[in-house]
């Protein structure tokens, strides 16, 4: 708490979201700084600014109830949430189910608890590619229609991102020797291995250093390169989502969508659960669920709890 | 309470006081926080302020003025007053009856 008023005023005004400044940046400010004139030492006030900020930036994420200062659509911004959400459960989801389904390639599960699980994590997974084209459809058509310039930017970051990744995990998928099993499983191997090679960055690895100074170079690249890559499709995707300025009725259906989404993330984790509580590593230790495959799990809970409250408010909107 | 601010939870007495304060004429924020402090004894803090600014804001219940200078005034509109009117009616009800009960039951001081 040092410094002019105005300067403690530009430090506190960092809590808002930009979007929140611009609208109301200026009369905050005056008041911040007649209030700090006032009163120089006040914790409460410091406090009570910085719980607006979050509130404010909860709203601008279309998770809370308060009107969005930039008078976007909040719709657009909850359904934002949504595929970040989306994409964080799918990205986690994605590595553990393709561990399981590469360990079926080589035998079969000893547990009854692993089989129910692959099956729904399985059909989520389907249900999640489903989801994911039918969502795209529209949106693909809209921002095709449109022909912005200010949707160029993102579109090239979503396609360049969405290439690296296909390309990336079609190559280590390619050359990895794990999928050579030959167990008729739930899912090809090609695919089990693809989404092996697309998630290889979510691995207790990082947490061994020395181990991984094994590792090829190329395959350490790949595990600090896709996540970037994954990063750059969500990013993408969510800009193109808040630019494309989509009509109230594609805004429903995708929200109708995303109520879907929800529900299939209920069933994926439910079927994660079975495995991690009563799976057992059997056979060959080809199904063990490690910590990382916990905390996975704890992560795409509460990416699914902050889904469905983005759902739940674009529901009232 | 009116269903315009039956909303606003933990926010509806920040709402009231504002409300109340507009009733008497448009003010911006720091005119504002001295005319509830003067008449409600109570200081609003600059967040809280601002939170149920915007959401007054987002239900039409008030609306901001040209900006003076980089102060920007708001007032009252008439959904605004007619919501302010029915909560205050409420509100006058709740306390006619405590007080009349307090009488019949503890006498008058």
């Amino acid at each position: 708490m040092t410094g002019t008023p105005a300067q403690r005023t530009a430090r506190l005004l960092r809590w808002y979201p930009r979007a929140w400044r611009a609208r109301y940046g200026d009369e905050f400010a005056e008041l911040l700084i007649a209030d700090i004139t006032e009163r120089p030492r006040s914790w409460t006030r410091a406090a009570d600014v910085m719980r607006g900020g979050m509130t404010a930036r909860i709203a601008g994420a279309g998770l809370g109830g308060g009107p969005l200062a930039d008078g976007t659509d909040q719709a657009s911004a909850s359904l934002v949430s949504l595929a970040c959400c989306a994409a964080v459960f799918l990205g986690l989801g994605a590595a553990i189910w393709s561990q399981l389904t590469i360990g079926w390639q080589w035998s079969l599960p000893a547990a009854r608890a692993t089989t129910v699980a692959m099956v729904m994590l399985s059909a989520a997974m389907l249900a999640f590619a489903v989801l994911a084209a039918a969502a795209a459809v529209p949106v693909v058509w809209c921002v095709a229609a449109r022909r912005s310039r200010r949707l160029a930017a993102p579109v090239l970051l979503t396609a360049a991102g969405a290439a690296v990744m296909f390309v990336g995990a079609r190559h280590f998928g390619n050359g990895w020797p794990g999928t050579g099993g030959h167990v008729p499983g739930l899912v090809p191997g090609g695919v089990a291995a693809f989404y092996w090679a697309a998630t290889l960055s979510v691995s207790a690895y990082w947490a061994h250093p020395a181990a991984l100074t094994a590792f090829p170079a190329a395959e350490l690249a790949w595990m600090a390169i896709s996540p970037v890559a994954m990063g750059c499709v969500a990013a993408g995707t969510a800009m193109t989502i808040r630019r494309a300025g989509l009509p109230a009725s594609v805004l429903r259906y995708e929200i109708r969508l995303g109520v879907a989404a929800c529900a299939t993330m209920v069933v994926f984790l439910s079927g994660c659960c079975a495995w991690l509580i009563d799976g057992g590593p059997g056979p060959r230790n080809l199904f063990h669920a490690g910590a990382i495959d916990i905390v996975s799990a704890v992560v795409m809970a509460v990416a699914f709890a902050v889904a469905q409250q983005a759902v739940r408010q674009a529901r009232t909107m | 309470m009116a269903r315009e601010l039956a909303g606003f939870g933990r926010y509806a007495g920040p709402a009231t006081l504002i409300l109340a304060s507009l009733a008497g004429g448009a003010k911006h924020g720091y005119a504002l926080t001295k005319d509830i402090e003067s008449f409600a004894g109570v200081r609003l803090a600059p967040g809280t302020l601002y939170e149920a600014l915007t959401r007054l804001q987002g239900q039409g219940l008030i609306e901001a003025l040209e900006s003076q200078d980089r102060r920007r005034p708001y007032q009252l509109t008439a959904v605004g007053a007619e919501a302010l009117r029915a909560h205050l009616d409420t509100q006058r009800r709740v306390a006619d009856l405590g007080l009349r009960r307090l009488a019949s039951q503890w006498g008058t001081t």
